[in-house]
């Protein structure tokens, strides 16, 4: 048998189903009696609800949070001092804070005429007045977003190392002001769910777009008041999730009430214009950033404020505080800085709730350290790749303790950084007529699957602990494995089973991984932080363990040795002068009970294995990005010519699904440097409410993405493994930026926002060319 | 976002097409590949108490070679002007304006007719049917009558059509094989509406040279005949009077817009005079 | 209502249908051909795509009503196609796809590209690609799958000769 366990870059076995039509999303399950949901969304950004006008027949057909008696509101929680923190109510009662909050719920047996009935629901809203953005909510005598709080602050977070000393020695101070903007996530398929009431299990049943079925189910439970038996959650083929499909979505409760109250199937498919503006939940950071600095621009103090444009809510189960945390925890990067002091405020605002989106708040944190590394490259008038190895950890101090109290585990930042200069000096591009060339780079590093320590230190309500997998040996030696966590585009229903094929020596082909369903996976909060290879993977060998346990000692007994003598190779389990298949264990316990010890029996070949990285540590992965481009200075457009990864997330269970991630990753990383935007107007309307506004790149867009890997084992997790999931869009808006600013260096032009839309390109000229018209001004 | 209700007919001729507008009395409309107005339904942003899918109609498709000008249906589909199965009499324009309309699926559906009466201010081909100097066939319930492309178009998603008229043709002169064009389009993405468009077509020997702009920005398709002469002597207007003709068609362009449409226009207009 | 009569994946279906029906709610909800996806239902994203009359085009702003007596082939009617079957195997060797969602459009678009160009260039290729949206792979691995069918196009075209 050829290669099947960790290492080998086997076909996905998930690819079969999706290249003939058969997977099955959330749209595609039918039930009788199924009606379709069409939600009343506010239209305005803030207002009083007055009264709410149904059509007279509306009866069981429209319902508002009124109808809604005894759902509890959901409820985030928070261990940050001070966080002022709001759940959203699954709809509105008597305020909406954004447009797009829901105000009612009409039904129909199709989408269509659930929109038609839709339509003749009439809110009455009195206007209030609207904060929709950072400057506009921390105004003096701003209108509040919750009027009891008496401010928009909702969470203010400091730490501060002490930075005084190395303030002193420095000679150079670099400032930057750096701004990333609202995006949405765009998953193809949209978020959705479809719930019913099963009488003869006495059990509710939840089909969701999710990446968390468990974590849906204790949300559901939480507001809906029953227990987690009652409630089943199952997440079908998931269409994308990146994030977007981790937190619990007011629809969501609200379906589930509606089936239990109707007694009928309940859909509700979030469509993309639902998406893109009540939807339009991710990113959005300023960033000020002062670094201090030697004269060859070693960094030896890092002075932060961070500003979240965090909407009107906290999303469950992240609060509106997540990124603001994780971007401040994570700042200096990859960098051996001996001072950083940081401030964050999370702000309110008359938007949909922040919500954390692949990477959360990293690739605006590396944005802005990447960028100000860049600028402090130039005031000192060094190459900026120097300057980086000069700043990075070497790879002698690992494993590192950082300055945020972060201890990275293992790895040679500075390596992958000359890996990646050397390849893209490798190639020359040719930027055609009319057009600046310029090569930009970022490193990051990386927090892979989050640990327990770290989840119970913020206080949401996600506390990872040990992830399980079961591991069932079927009586003819197939494997059936069962985890909680939910893949949805990620292979895991291949790596998983190589786990175990490396484990047990089983083909991968005779194992099949289950996923997504409370009624069969063990408890796990999902997929999410990168952590599936890690945690999962884990436990699914933690399992296989288990197991080969057991069958090395059926086979001691068929073949009268101790469990020691039998080792297991490529699916046979080998004693002293015989050996048997997995198979044949399987067979014998399963058929031929009789020729088995009692002890041997009582425990089955149904075991389920927990794992976490030992002492709780969470593996770094990190990359050296770089990207080339192409900018018409006249027009503003950017084209990325050439972009380069170079990747390290430990061992790689499968190369050709990394490689799917971190380029998966870098694509959706190129839509934030340059393409994706949800702005606002200053009344909180939404502006980009379909693809013709909002461009997500396509093929057109993204060149063919060169990748190398190092791998550096984790001394901290089984197999070496680190997380993959989403690294990739850690570094290209930094790596974009940087290298436009590059091209733009004739032009004494400096970017400092994204997305770098032609119009900010422009922008950044003409604000160069105004300060060279006014220093000649001045001259004269 | 599904489409509201509305009823359908799907006549065969042009006659019962017209008919059916008459009956109609301003709350039908025309459906021609559906391709702006089918999401505009979804959306629920347009609406019709009846629309008439002319997609039945063969005389459309239609492509008659009529000596010094070719009648083209007005549902000859982007994708057959971007395959140039038509015959091509305007030195490769009409393919390359095609080919860089939204994506191929789009284009196998959408029709030159639908985009000119949808009149989307970004479209294209108003911009390239007023710089090749195309005159409309329109069918109403007394007769026949043609417009110029630029008495056509009216305003943002106006044009000259009576609700009781459709665009039956699009009538194109050929030019002569000395002619030169350009064709520049700013976009932020592949497939993308136009943030800018500039199309320049000089024909010595039929003796005429059209400069026309377009976008959201400026309105739709416009004629800049202040940059005409320069274009005609073979010299390069001057960036300032570029500027001016943009300002004088809108004044309110800012300081960004105004800078990719002169850029557009400038660097269409040197292609045509190098 | 109206009726509608057309050909899917070579099977004749007449059916009454509500005008507002476009042609993917139709093929997904009249006929449980759920294999055709919805990704933005305003022609932008490509899910939807399939092939009518030998042509790629949207079925989200695509009426039924609209597709009398077409053609009509879904990712659950391409089992026959030689084209279809290579990029089958190229999409699985150069990983181009992942959570699935994109994949029918893509295979319909990608098909229409081999089918339609003869040598076209990696540009031309990403050029092509540029209505359907991928979130998950980068898109390297279907560019690459579609370069390498079209590689080995003249084998196709005979096993498509072969079959006719």
């Amino acid at each position: 048998m050829t290669h099947t366990g960790v290492g080998a870059s086997l076909p996905r076995k998930e690819d079969d189903r999706f290249l003939h039509g058969r997977g099955r999303y959330l749209a595609d399950i039918e039930m009788p009696r199924m009606l379709d949901v069409a939600f009343v969304r506010s239209p305005l950004a803030h207002a009083e609800i007055v009264g709410i006008d149904k059509p007279e027949e509306a009866g069981e057909r429209v319902f508002t949070a009124r109808d809604m008696d005894g759902v509890a509101p959901i409820r985030p929680t928070s261990n940050v001092a001070g966080h002022r923190i709001v759940g959203s109510p699954p709809m509105a009662l008597t305020r909406v804070r954004f447009v797009g909050e829901i105000i009612a719920a009409c039904l129909a047996p199709n989408r269509a005429q659930a929109e038609d009935l839709a339509e003749q629901v009439v809110p009455d809203l009195k206007e209030l007045p609207v904060v929709a953005s950072i400057d506009a909510a921390m105004a003096e005598g701003a209108p509040l977003v919750h009027a009891d709080w008496g401010t928009n602050l909702s969470m203010e977070t400091r730490f501060d190392s002490g930075i005084e000393e190395q303030v002193a020695r420095a000679t150079v101070q670099v400032t930057r002001t750096l701004d990333m903007a609202r995006q949405a996530m765009v998953p193809l398929e949209g978020k959705g769910a479809l719930a019913h009431y099963d009488a003869r299990d006495g059990q509710l049943v939840v089909y969701s777009s999710t990446q968390s079925p468990h974590m849906i189910r204790n949300a559901l439970c939480q507001c809906l008041g029953l227990q987690q038996r009652q409630v089943r959650v199952v997440a079908p083929d998931v269409g994308g999730g990146f994030g977007y499909k981790a937190i619990l979505h007011p629809e969501e409760v609200i379906v589930a009430w509606l089936a239990l109250r109707l007694k009928r199937p309940v859909r509700w498919l979030e469509d993309r214009f639902e998406h893109l503006t009540a939807g339009a939940n991710a990113r959005q950071h300023r960033y000020r950033m002062t670094a201090h600095a030697d004269d060859r621009g070693r960094i030896l103090a890092l002075d932060a404020v961070l500003t979240t444009d965090a909407g009107a809510y906290s999303i469950w189960p992240h609060t509106n505080g997540f990124d603001a945390i994780q971007a401040s925890g994570i700042l200096t990067g990859p960098y051996d800085i001996g001072g950083y002091r940081v401030r964050t405020m999370t702000v309110a605002t008359n938007k949909p709730p922040l919500s954390p989106y692949r990477a959360v708040a990293r690739p605006g944190a590396c944005f802005a350290m990447e960028t100000l590394v860049d600028a402090v490259a130039r005031a000192v008038g060094r190459d900026p790749v120097d300057v980086r190895l000069e700043n990075l950890v070497p790879a002698a101090a690992m494993p590192y303790k950082a300055i945020t109290g972060k201890e990275y585990d293992s790895g040679d930042y500075p390596a992958s950084l000359r890996r990646t200069r050397a390849l893209v000096d490798a190639v020359s591009a040719d930027p055609g007529p009319d057009r600046l060339i310029g090569t930009g780079y970022a490193v990051y590093t990386e927090h892979t699957a989050v640990s327990t320590a770290t989840i119970s230190q913020i206080g949401v309500q996600m506390m990872p602990g040990f992830e399980q997998a079961a591991a069932l040996m079927q009586p003819d030696g197939s494997l059936e494995i069962r985890v909680g966590v939910q893949s949805h585009g990620q292979g895991m229903e291949t790596t998983l089973a190589q786990i175990a094929s490396e484990v047990l020596g089983i083909d991968p082909h005779r194992v099949s991984v289950r996923h997504g369903d409370t009624a069969l996976s063990p408890y796990s909060t999902g997929t999410y932080a990168s952590r599936a290879v890690v945690m999962t993977g884990g436990a699914v060998a933690a399992a296989a363990d288990k197991l080969a346990f057991k069958l090395r000692e059926i086979a001691a007994h068929m073949m009268q040795c101790t469990a020691d003598d039998v080792r297991l190779e490529a699916g046979e389990l080998v004693g002293p002068g015989a050996s048997m298949t997995i198979e044949e264990a399987a067979v014998i316990w399963h058929f031929r009970p009789f020729d088995l010890p009692e002890e041997l029996l009582r425990d089955g070949l149904e075991v389920t294995g927990g794992y976490r990285p030992d002492g709780d540590r969470a593996p770094f992965a990190y990359a050296a990005h770089a990207a080339r481009v192409a900018v018409d200075p006249e027009l503003g457009t950017v084209e990325v010519l050439d972009y380069v990864a170079v990747d390290d997330c430990g061992t790689r269970v499968n190369p050709m699904i990394v490689d799917g991630q971190v380029l998966g990753g870098v694509a959706q990383g190129i839509g934030t440097a340059l393409f994706e935007e949800v702005p606002f107007d200053d009344q909180g309307q939404p502006l980009a409410t379909t693809f013709g506004d909002y461009s997500v790149p396509a093929a057109s867009e993204i060149p063919m993405i060169r990748l190398d890997h190092m791998e550096t084992r984790s001394p901290y997790t089984r197999f070496g493994v680190k997380g993959v999931g989403e690294g990739g869009a850690i570094a290209p808006p930094a790596a974009v930026v940087n290298a436009i600013n590059d091209a733009l260096r004739s032009t004494g032009a400096e970017l400092c926002a994204v997305p770098a839309t032609p119009r900010r390109v422009l922008q950044a000229i003409f604000d160069a060319e105004d300060r060279a018209a006014g220093k000649k001004e001045a001259a004269r | 976002m599904k489409a509201p209700a509305f009823d359908y007919l799907r006549p065969a001729t042009i006659a019962e097409a017209v008919a059916a507008l008459a009956e109609g009395a301003g709350g039908a409309r025309i459906l021609a590949g559906g391709q702006s107005l089918v999401p505009m339904l979804n959306l629920r942003v347009a609406f019709a108490e009846t629309l008439i899918d002319i997609g039945a109609i063969a005389d459309l498709r239609a492509v008659v070679d009529e000596g010094e000008t070719v009648l083209i249906g007005a549902g000859v589909t982007h994708a057959t002007l971007e395959d140039g199965t038509i015959g091509d009499h305007w030195r490769g324009m009409p393919a390359f304006v095609a080919r860089d309309i939204a994506y191929r699926a789009v284009r196998n559906r959408g029709t030159l007719g639908g985009s000119l009466c949808h009149a989307d201010p970004a479209a294209d081909w108003p911009v390239a049917m007023m710089a090749l100097g195309a005159t409309m066939l329109l069918a109403g319930p007394d007769g026949e009558r043609a417009l110029a492309a630029k008495d056509f178009s009216v305003d943002v998603f106006t044009t000259a059509l009576e609700e009781d008229e459709m665009l039956t043709g699009i009538r194109l002169p050929k030019l002569s094989p000395s002619a030169r064009w350009s064709y520049r389009k700013m976009r932020k993405k592949a497939g993308a509406f136009g943030e800018a468009i500039a199309a320049v077509v000089h024909d010595p020997a039929r003796g005429f040279t059209r400069v026309v702009a377009g976008s959201s920005a400026v309105g739709g398709p416009c004629r800049l005949e202040a940059l005409e002469g320069a274009v005609a002597l073979g010299s390069l207007a001057a960036e300032a009077a570029i500027r001016t003709a943009l300002a004088e068609r809108e004044p309110d362009l800012d300081r960004y817009e105004m800078q990719i449409h002169a850029t557009c226009l400038r660097r269409a207009m040197k292609e045509v005079s190098s | 209502m109206t009726t509608l009569s057309l050909t899917v994946n070579g099977e004749p279906v007449r059916s009454e249908i509500d005008p507002r029906l476009s042609l993917a709610d139709f093929l997904r909800e009249n006929l449980a051909l759920k294999g055709t996806h919805l990704g933005c239902e305003h022609g932008a994203c490509g899910a939807c795509t399939v092939v009518v009359d030998d042509m790629p085009m949207r079925s989200c702003i695509t009426l039924a009503a609209s597709c009398e007596g077409v053609r009509v082939t879904t990712v659950e009617g391409f089992d026959d196609d030689p084209v279809v079957t290579r990029l089958r195997q190229a999409f699985r060797d150069e990983h181009a796809l992942q959570c699935g969602y994109c994949t029918p459009g893509m295979l319909a678009t990608a098909r229409d590209i081999v089918l339609r160009h003869d040598r076209p260039d990696v540009e031309q290729i990403r050029a092509e690609l540029a209505g359907c949206i991928c979130r998950c792979t980068g898109y390297r691995g279907i560019v690459r799958a579609i370069a390498h069918v079209i590689e080995t196009k003249s084998q196709a075209t005979e096993a498509k000769a072969g079959t006719t």
